[in-house]
This record gives C-alpha cells, structure tokens and sequence, in this order.
C-alpha cells in the first residue's frame, strides 16, 4: 500500500509513518513522489487541496495520512462528527472539510478515491511521544487545562522532556520520534486510550481503509 | 555575554539599542542598521586589538563613522556602549560592566571599562586584569559576509590559520582541522553527508607548492568535484557548517545572511548549525559559548525561530535613523502570530522591519 503523509515536520511525518504501519499491521510503501514539506500548521491547510490534486492526477498513491497539532485551539468532540456539528475552529474537522470539498471535485473515473486518516496531537505530537512515560501527559488533562485556562504543561516542555532541549537539530529530533513511535507501536491501545480523540480517530480511520 | 549595545551617532544608528541573546537574528528592510551594527563591533575590535598590542593610539576616525548627514556644528560625539553580563564562563567576573568606545571629532580615545557597584557608583576598570580579559574577548569578534567566489579559491599554508570575513582561507582552516582534530574533521564530513547526501568526504589537493584547494567526494562512485565547480550553495552551505566545528570558535560571531544561497530546506541545518555555536552544550560540545548576532531578509528563516520570539530583533528605520525591537517585547505576540508562519507574518509589514512605501 503507498501512503503519502503529510504533517508539520520531517521528524513527525518519519514518526507517524511507523505508528501507521503498526495499526495497519504491516509496513506501507512511501507514495512516488518528493517529501512534502510544510511551513507549519498553517502550510498544511494551504497546501493539502493541492497535495490532494498531485496524489490524484499524478501518483499511484493509495493514501493520505495528515496528523497536526491542536496546539490551543479547541480538541475535537464526538458531537463534531454529528450531521451540521464540525467546529471550524477544531483543527480535524477543519481538515476533513478541506479534504472532502477537494475530493469531491476530483473526477471518480480512471482512479479510485485517495484514502484519507486525520489525526490531531494534542496539543503537539511530542504528548503523544511522552505515552507511557509520563501518565500526566493526556488528552483528557490538556482538555481540562483549555476549559480552566490552568494548562498543565506547555508544547516547549514537551519538547525538553522529548528532545532534552527547546532547540533540537532535526537530526535529533528525527532519531527521537522515531524511537519513541517504535516504542509506541508494542503498546497502541495505551496510546488510544491517553489520545482517544486525536490519535483515536487517526486509528479508526486507518484500520477502516 | 553582551546584553545589549547602545549607539550613539554611529553612522544610521543615531540613538539605539539592540538588545542581545546568546543567539540573535535581526531582520528589517536595507539601511535599518543591521550590518551596521555588525560594523560597529569590528570598529571595537579593531580599537581593542589596537590596545592589547600597546600600539600608539591612532586618531579615532570619527568622520569614517558619524551619522551621515549630522550637523556637526557643536561636535557631537560618536559613541558605543557594550552592556556585557555574567551569562557564560569568559565574562563571568564582568557582569554588570559597561564598555564605552567613544570616537571624540578632534584627538585620541580609548576603551573604557566600568565596573558598576551601586546604581550611582562605578569604577573603571580598563587597565585592571578584568579589563584586559574585556580587550582580549573584544579583539576576538569575527564578523563574516561569506563570499562563495572567495571560499573555492585556494590558499596558502600557513600554521595558524583564521577565517578571513569573506572565507578566504576556508580551505586551509578545514585541513588544519582534518591534522590537529581528525576525530572533529570526520564529525564535520558525517554532518556534511546529511546536509548534502550526495557528498561524503572533504577532500584535499595541492595546486602548486605551498598552496590547499577542497575537492568534495560524491558518495556515489567516489567522484572528487573541485571546489571551482561546486554550486555557490553548497559552498557557502560548507562554510557556515565549518564555522559550526570550529575548536576554538570566538567568543561573539556576526555574521550576514548565514542563509543566503541556501535552499529553504536546508535552513533548518544552518539554523542547528548557528545554535551549536551558542549552545554547545546541547550539542556534546565542552567548549565556551559563542555569542551569535546573525542578519537575514528571508521569511523562511525567520519561520524557524517561531518558538524563540526573544531570539528576534527587529530593525526598523525611523525619521531619526534606526531603531531596534526585539519580538518577545512587541505586546500579545504570541497571540497575534498565533498559528500563522513567522516569516509570512514578519512580510505582511505587521511586526515592522519592512521597506516604507511611498
């Protein structure tokens, strides 16, 4: 299976592609196609119509796998997914809507549709790397952190307590992630049940391919 | 450590301050004063190396940096003060001292330490052990504006070599290195194959008696490309990586548009590169922290300090010349960057450091 993936760093995307192949149960090919890189969060939503469109058009690409960062902004809630219920302010929903107003635009014909999972770290992707390490670090504290506005740690701890400094190389950021995803994937169900929703959706999404 | 340097009529910078972190990056439009400053602190050094070689003061040149244009009917006077604090193990004994370069229009000047005891109270301290130590580390600076024409071209032997402010001499710096610190050399060729991974080894030839040229060698098929027909980028990309496993790296870098001729993707190891120098320890490295003041125009690089807002100077001109902002100070600015990239903010003109329009 080629699966393309699309986040906000090399290090996340070399990451999450081992947490993908361990829910799929098997290693997954990369898409015939160049890295993609990202200006952050924000190059992410700009670029993924049109990440979409290449895969279409010009790859054998079976998938898409896109994962950002909540950072502050609002987690996504079960109710998200009822009919009329997406929050344009939740990160997922706002990516789901991207990619399905794309798709639909793409022609059906001479190819099948791009299988897409979404996932949102919350509220950065080195939480989901803390799993197993430091029970404080979940969803559910982040989340009780946003409503009280007391959050229980900040996206630059996450990074010291992960890379061992706010500045890492990419190297080390890469060799860190990495090990940490090859350590998360003995133990996925711990990693769904800390991240139920962020991570939890990127699981469900993958395995329904 | 320098905190902060303040200007006095020194060229644009008629009243300013730039205020300093171990890593500094300013950005702002042409003619705001950023490679002035840079300038200033070779002005120091000069005066510095001037001092500790005993030499007969010169004639302090005031003409060669007066604020263009400034009436000089009352002769103002050009000034610099470096405010250093006790950050890092070389300036230790020097917190809360003050160095003053003033350049008097008529006659002769020279360094001046201060030592500050009370708020009131100070003590000069130029000709005192403290004081040498401040002429020792001023006389140190290097400034670069890397020059990739400049770098490819060979160069002498010679036993001590120095990068010259363009990179002349890179050459004879790199296998003076692959000699007295073989084990760094072979860190800098590993590093080198991750920037560049169809490299993978520097290599050295002797055009003629006495003289050093770089080869680099294509790691497939071990092909040696002469430094001549190596692209500007990756020369230059080269350099600020050497810089980077320096042994004995100066104790405070400037150093113009590390970036330029860089491709955007290799930004982010220019960017490791410049924070092993002021953060060695992050790296393995046991040697001083060098202070590095760097310039940039590209709003890719700029993307990469998002997390760092203290790190971030912002130049600005003004009616009165320049003036300097360091981003963590401008208010809510987190807030207002938000989610967006630094460097597209930085463009759009919200945080200043852009050209005026008419």
């Amino acid at each position: 299976m080629k699966v393309a993936v699309l986040s906000e760093s090399p290090a996340d995307e070399a990451a999450i592609r081992i947490l993908v192949d361990g829910i799929l149960g098997r290693p997954t090919q990369s898409a015939d196609m160049p890295p993609i890189r990202t200006r952050g969060v924000s190059g992410v939503f700009t670029i993924l119509p049109t990440v979409l469109k290449h895969l279409h058009y010009r790859t054998d690409a079976d998938a898409l796998v896109v994962v950002v960062d909540s950072d502050r902004t609002p987690v996504h809630k079960p109710e998200h997914e009822q009919e009329g219920g997406a929050d344009e302010r939740c990160r997922l929903c706002k990516i789901r809507q991207t990619v399905d107003s794309t798709l639909d635009q793409l022609p059906v014909q001479g190819r099948p549709r791009i299988k897409i999972a979404v996932g949102i770290a919350v509220p950065a992707v080195e939480a989901w790397y803390q799993c197993g390490r430091d029970p404080h670090v979940t969803e559910a504290a982040w989340i009780a952190g946003l409503s009280s506005g007391r959050f229980p740690y900040t996206t630059s701890r996450l990074k010291e307590d992960v890379y061992g400094t706010s500045r890492p190389s990419l190297e080390l950021e890469t060799r860190c992630a990495t090990e940490e995803a090859r350590r998360l994937v003995q133990d996925l169900p711990l990693l769904e049940q800390c991240f139920p929703t962020g991570f939890g959706a990127l699981a469900r999404e993958v395995r329904n391919w | 450590m320098l905190d902060a340097i303040t200007f006095q009529n020194f060229k644009v910078l008629r009243k300013a301050t730039l205020p300093l972190s171990p890593f500094t990056l300013i950005v702002g439009p042409n003619g705001s004063g950023k490679s002035t400053a840079l300038q200033a602190l070779l002005a120091i050094k000069e005066r510095a190396l001037q001092e500790r070689e005993g030499k007969q003061t010169s004639p302090t040149n005031f003409e060669r940096f007066v604020t263009a244009g400034l009436e000089v009917t009352d002769p103002p006077e050009v000034e610099i003060r470096l405010q250093w604090s006790e950050l890092s193990a070389w300036s230790e004994l020097l917190a809360g001292v003050t160095t003053v370069a003033p350049w008097p229009r008529y006659g002769f000047s020279t360094l001046q330490h201060y030592q500050h005891f009370q708020q009131e109270l100070s003590k000069e301290i130029s000709r005192s052990a403290a004081g040498d130590t401040l002429n020792l580390v001023l006389s140190r600076i290097r400034v670069y504006s890397l020059d990739a024409s400049t770098i490819i071209q060979s160069a002498k032997l010679e036993p001590d070599v120095e990068l010259s402010p363009t990179g002349r001499n890179l050459v004879g710096f790199m296998d003076s290195l692959r000699d007295k610190e073989p084990e760094r050399f072979e860190a800098l060729n590993k590093e080198l194959g991750r920037w560049l991974p169809e490299f993978d080894h520097i290599l050295f030839e002797t055009p003629e008696t006495g003289r050093r040229a770089f080869l680099l060698r294509t790691r497939k098929g071990h092909h040696k490309i002469p430094a001549r027909d190596l692209s500007q980028g990756t020369v230059l990309a080269l350099a600020i990586l050497t810089l980077a496993y320096l042994p004995d790296p100066p104790p405070l870098i400037g150093i113009e548009e590390p970036e330029r001729g860089v491709h955007p993707r290799l930004l982010r190891n220019i960017q490791t590169a410049l924070y092993r120098l002021s953060y060695p320890e992050q790296f393995g490295e046991e040697r001083q922290p060098v202070q590095v003041i760097a310039t940039t125009h590209s709003p890719y690089f700029l993307d990469l300090y998002k997390d760092h807002p203290e790190e971030i100077v912002i130049a600005q001109k003004t009616s009165d010349g320049a003036a300097f902002q360091r981003l963590s100070d401008q208010p809510h600015i987190m807030e207002v960057l938000d989610d967006a990239p630094l460097g597209e903010v930085w463009y759009s003109g919200i945080l200043g450091g852009v050209p005026a329009e008419q």
